[in-house]
Formats: structure tokens, sequence, C-alpha cells
């Protein structure tokens, strides 16, 4: 199947669940999920508030809270204040480890709840601890998207948390063939930690046609991968007039901030292009990055 | 003449930063060309329509002057005392400078900086700019130094900073190990806190710790070398605020008062891991809502400087500074009742080194950074070192750093 197909049926065939998640969340679920809800729910939420510490001393106590977390009928901010206190716990409870497995298999239960905003933070939970199931469902998302659960942007960015080289073919693709722009720019993130992808970077680096912030987001993974070929690159990208201020401007920072310093003050090229910049029509930006760099390099 | 000054007990630059604290110091005149003793000085700070301003102690349990009259013989050292005027703080390195006078003559002028913690919120650009520099240059686009104190937040470590007494010592230390990185970069530089539980919009924006969009990825401006910043092989930051940034504290979380009403005894207060702190960390989605990834965020620092910065106003508030005191930590722990690592005489990993059950199997960063103006709390400290960090109970034990809305003990 093509990423362009498989895009295309990933915003047409998603589930219902998941539409209906989607639009709660653009309406406003931060607002939602922050505190709203009835004088009932905000009692049960400030009784959570005050529960983390002996959480997992309580063997009712913690079953009341992993069942409000399962409970697809209870109101949305409840549920995640319930998330919430088992997270503070993990944190702060001596004994959280013994509670550990059952607010896990409580999570994995819920990774296809109706909500999305829930299934977002469930899938989140399990990523960061690394669960293989959540992992393979997350790929099986974005291998299949009718199955997604999350977005394609959203599963590529959990998967970034333990990168598994299984995750690399279907990033590539998605470079190809992105779904949205948001897609490309996580599955560019997760391919920054593969040395093998520093010439596709390199690339999207010099093609003046790919918008700014991909262009920029290329310029911080070829930072890690390839340091002194950004700098190259960087260089020829603040002497080229023809370049956007944006990208100007982090290539100049990516040298200020990391450039060797007899390097930078014997580059009288790029010192007078800098000087340039400092007093010319750019943005405030670039003339600030220009200030910074003619402090800390000039001769 | 030439009048040699010390600060902290050194003539070097680096030692030339104070805070809340009285440092010790010294005035010693040299021989040479027009030296004639004895003379009569006066210490007094350099006029100046901003920055920093400190305040004179004939000896360190004196009352504070805005000047002191020393006498000083040639080669003899003479030993006062400076410390930051409270509330005055500096915004950049030497900002405040120590003159010598003899009668309306300077004989000497010493630049030296006022440096504390501050919230966040209210750094001046030029703060801002030079924290997140040297913050992005520890990092180091993942390759730097930061690596070991990513490594040493993690499940493995936790038994040893988290769900027992020794949480808030512990992590006093990490702040501290940080802290004394970033100054070894730029020493101008002092850990901000992220007051929690008030809104903070000058720290989430694009030019400080960034801005997340709606798929929880922190975005910054292109002059915030910040957007260099990586972690495991991977660039940039995972954050998704579950409030709003502008105009929310954290979510659910303890407001400053009912924390420190919490109880006067340490084994009450420490209930504070749960909330604030645990709450705070899980008020967003992304890596610093779980232990594991916490310290992948650099948003982690700044909400520890806060978890610390309560602590030290608890400590203040009830006077628990003293480690002999019993309400000034768990009761358990002077007899060695507490898991290894929680009582107070016990070193504290990583910076003991000790790896193996029943520590963690590596031991990441080495020991703990020192510092040219203080010397504790040693290379591997302690539990009981981390409680006196003014130096109140005993000087030897000051740490070098204070908090801007709270004086000398």
């Amino acid at each position: 199947m093509s990423m362009k197909k498989t895009g295309k049926t990933a915003t047409k065939k998603r589930p219902a669940a998941a539409k209906k998640a989607s639009a709660a969340t653009a309406s406003g679920a931060k607002a939602k999920t922050a505190g709203g809800g009835s004088r009932g729910d905000k009692e049960q939420i400030r009784a959570l508030s005050s529960m983390s510490g002996d959480i997992c001393e309580d063997a009712k106590k913690l079953q009341s809270v992993l069942d409000m977390i399962k409970d697809a009928s209870a109101p949305l901010p409840v549920r995640m204040a319930a998330l919430q206190t088992m997270l503070a716990a993990s944190f702060s409870a001596a004994n959280f480890d013994a509670c550990r497995p059952d607010f896990l298999a409580a999570l994995r239960s819920v990774v296809a709840d109706p909500e999305l905003e829930i299934r977002q933070r469930v899938l989140g939970i399990l990523s960061r601890e690394h669960d293989g199931y959540a992992q393979q469902v997350l790929l099986d998302g974005l291998r299949e998207p009718a199955k997604a659960l999350l977005p394609p942007e959203k599963a590529l960015q959990l998967l970034s948390y333990d990168i598994h080289t299984e995750a690399y073919p279907v990033a590539r693709q998605i470079i190809q063939n992105p779904p949205n722009p948001a897609a490309k720019l996580e599955a560019m993130r997760l391919l920054a930690a593969d040395a093998a992808s520093a010439p596709v970077f390199e690339k999207i680096l010099r093609n003046k046609r790919e918008p700014e912030d991909v262009r920029q987001l290329s310029a911080s993974a070829l930072h890690g991968l390839d340091p002194q070929k950004l700098q190259e690159h960087a260089r020829k990208i603040v002497l080229d007039k023809s370049e956007g201020d944006q990208l100007r401007a982090t290539s100049l920072t990516a040298i200020t901030q990391f450039a060797k310093h007899p390097d930078m003050i014997k580059d009288s090229a790029l010192q007078k292009r800098v000087d340039e910049l400092r007093t010319g029509e750019g943005s405030a930006a670039l003339k600030r990055v220009s200030r910074r760099f003619l402090a800390k390099f000039s001769r | 003449m030439a009048i040699e000054v010390s600060i902290n007990g050194s003539a070097a630059p680096g030692a030339r930063y104070v805070t809340w604290a009285p440092s010790p110091c010294s005035a010693r005149l040299q021989a040479g060309a027009g030296a004639t003793s004895p003379i009569t000085v006066t210490l007094r700070n350099k006029p100046s329509a901003s920055g920093g301003t400190v305040v004179f102690y004939s000896k360190a349990t004196a009352a504070p002057a805005n000047t002191l009259s020393l006498t000083l013989t040639v080669g003899t050292p003479v030993s006062f005392f400076v410390a930051g005027e409270f509330g005055k703080a500096s915004v950049s390195d030497g900002d405040v400078a120590l003159q010598i006078l003899n009668g309306t003559t300077v004989l000497s002028e010493t630049p030296l900086m006022v440096r504390i913690r501050k919230n966040a919120n209210t750094l001046t650009p030029g703060e801002r700019d030079r924290f997140v520099a040297a913050f992005a240059q520890l990092n180091n686009k993942g390759a730097g130094r930061f690596v070991d104190f990513r490594n040493i937040h993690t499940q493995a470590g936790k038994p040893e900073a988290h769900g027992a007494p020794g949480f808030l010592p512990w992590h006093r230390a990490f702040m501290l190990d940080l802290e004394r990185e970033l100054q070894a970069i730029d020493p101008s530089v002092a850990l901000p806190y992220w007051r929690f539980d008030q809104k903070a919009p000058a720290l989430f924006t694009l030019d400080f710790l960034g801005s997340s969009n709606s798929n929880g990825t922190v975005q910054f401006s292109p002059t915030n070398p910040l957007q260099f910043w990586a972690t495991d092989g991977t660039p940039g930051i995972i954050r998704r605020p579950l409030f709003n940034v502008a105009s929310e504290p954290a979510q659910n979380v303890l407001t400053e008062a009912q924390t420190l009403a919490l109880g006067n005894k340490f084994t009450l207060f420490r209930g504070m891991e749960g909330n604030p702190h645990g709450f705070a960390h899980t008020s967003f989605g992304g890596s610093i809502s779980q232990i594991p990834t916490a310290a992948k965020d650099p948003l982690f620092f700044l909400l520890h400087a806060n978890v610390d910065r309560l602590w030290a106003k608890w400590q203040k508030k009830f006077g628990r500074f003293n480690t002999t005191l019993a309400a000034a930590f768990d009761s358990n722990a002077a007899t060695g009742g507490n898991r290894i690592g929680h009582n107070l005489s016990d070193t504290m990993w990583p910076w003991n080194g000790v790896t193996g059950t029943p520590r963690p199997p590596t031991a990441p960063g080495g020991p703990m950074a020192d510092s040219p103006s203080a010397r504790a709390p040693g290379l591997k400290p302690k539990v009981q070192d981390l409680f006196d960090y003014q130096g109140a109970v005993a000087a030897t034990s000051w740490l070098g750093f204070d908090y801007d809305d709270i004086p000398f003990a």
C-alpha cells in the first residue's frame, strides 16, 4: 500500500469514536480536562488530588480509582483526574511498584476508549513505559490507518520514546508521502535517531522548495547526526541572500551556539555578512542573533 | 596603593558570587609604592542605577550595614563579610562593585554578582537568554554533559530519589549539581524556578522553554538555542499541557500556602512529594509526566527548583535547618531506619559512585560538581549535607544558592 493512499485512508476511515473525540479536542478539551464539569465532578477531582500518597496501600481505593479510569460513561474530567492521581502516585508512593501491574493493565484495557483524550493520554503513558503492546498498536495504526487509534503524527511522536528500527520504514514512507504536514515533521523527528538518515535530512535542508519548519527540523536532526555537515550548511544559508529570515536565524543560532571560536574569528566573509544582517532590513530575530554572533566572535 | 580583595576565601574572579548569606571576605593592603600603613578605609557599593546591591558585616553575626570601616596594615588580611541585600539581586555578572575608599579616593573596585535563583516568570530577557544558552550548551544537541542528568533520573534511580524521606535532599543535590554545571558554562546563571501554583505566561514562550503545538511537540523561536535540544538520540521536547499555561496554574496543585500548612514536622511536610510535586509533573502529557522520562524536559529542573524553594521556605518558616532537630527530617533517619540513601548519614547515589544492589546498577555522572565559591556539600554528599543550604547553622555548610523570596535565616 502506498503511503499516499494510506494517508488518505487515515483521514477518511478513522473510527467514528475517534472522530467524535477529535472534535471534542478541537473544541477545547484542554479547558474541559482542566477542571470543567459539575460541582459533583469538581468534588471528585478534589478528592482524587489528595489521595496519591497512599493509593497503593489501600486495595479498595486503588480499585475505585482504576475503575474510574476504565469507566467510559464517567465524565472525562474525572477520568483524567483519576489518571493524574495514579501518575502522581508513581512519583511519590514508596510501594507503587506493587500496584504498577494493575495500573498498566487498566491502561491497556482502555487504549481503544471512545474518548481521544483518554486514548492519547493512556497510549502516551504506556509508550513512556516502553510497553510493547502499546507500541504494536501504534505501529499497526500507522501501517493500517483504518485501525489507527491516534492521528499518525501522535503515533509517530509516541513511538519516538523507544525507537525500534521497525518504525523506520513507516517513518520514511510518511516523509515521502505525508498524510499531513505534522505527520511529516514527527516522522522526521523519529528518524533523527537513525544515523543512516543523515543524507535525507541534508537533502531536505538543501531543498528551498520545502517549508521553512521542515528545513528547520532537518537542521536540528542533522546537527545531532553530523554536526560538521550542519555547520557547513548553516554557513551557506546565512551567506545566501535568497534564503528566508527564519532559516537564516536558525542557522546563525546554530553557528553562534555551537561553532568553534577560532573558525568564526577567521571567517571574514561570514563576519561581514552577519554585520550586514545586524543593520539590514531583516527580521528582528535575525538582527538579534546577528548581534549575539558578533558579541561572541568579533575580532 | 594596591589592595587585594578575597571573596568566599579566594581572590579569583570565579569566586565573586554572593547570595543573601554573609560570605567570608578579606582585604589586604599590598606592599609597594605609596603603601602607607595603617590606613582606614571604607567599603561600599559602587553607586549604580541598576543591578544588585550588597551589604557589609564586620562579622557574620553582626548587623548588616551599607558601609563598613576597616583598618588595614600592609600584608595582613582583614576579614569582613558581604551579602546581597535581600530583594536586590543582580541581573547580570559583575553588576555590583565593591569599592574600597580612602576618604574620597577609590583604592580598589571589585566586581561581583548577587546570584540568586529567581521566579522564571520574572527574568529579564538577558537572564532568560543566558540561561537557555547555557542549558542548550550543556545538552549540546544530545551529546553534552546533560546526558548524565538525563540518565540519573530514571526508573533504576527511583528508589534513591522518590517515595522516601530523602526525596527533598536528593533533589536539592540534583538541582545543585546541574546548576553548577550550567555555571561552569556561564557563571552568571542561576537556576530559575517555575512557580507552578501561579500562571507563568513568560515561561512557556517560544523564546524561553517553548510553546507546545497541538500535538504536544514544543516549538521554539529561530533564535532560541533550545531548538537543538535532543535526548536519547531524538531532537525536541514532548510536553502537552493539560491546563492553559498562559492563564492558569498547574492542574490541581496545592498552593504555596497549602503546602506550607502541611505541618511543622518533616514527616508531614514531605507529603508534598505527592501534591503539589506529583501533580505539577502530571499537569502535562509528555516526557515530564513520568519518572523514566521526566528529566528529558528542561522544565523538570525549573519544576524541581520550585519544589526545593518550597522546602527552603518551610525550613525558614519553622526553623528546620539543623538536622539535630527531630522535626527537621524523618525521625527514623537518625537511627538508620530508612532505606539506604534516605538516612541522614548515608551518602547519596549517584555522587557516591556506589553501584549494585541495593543501589542502582550504574552511577552516571561521577561526583558532585564543585564550585569556585562554595565548598559544601563536597564531592560525595550525605543526606545531612543538604539541609543548611544558607550556612545558618554552620557557615561551612553554605551551598552557594538562595531564592529571591527567602531571606537569610
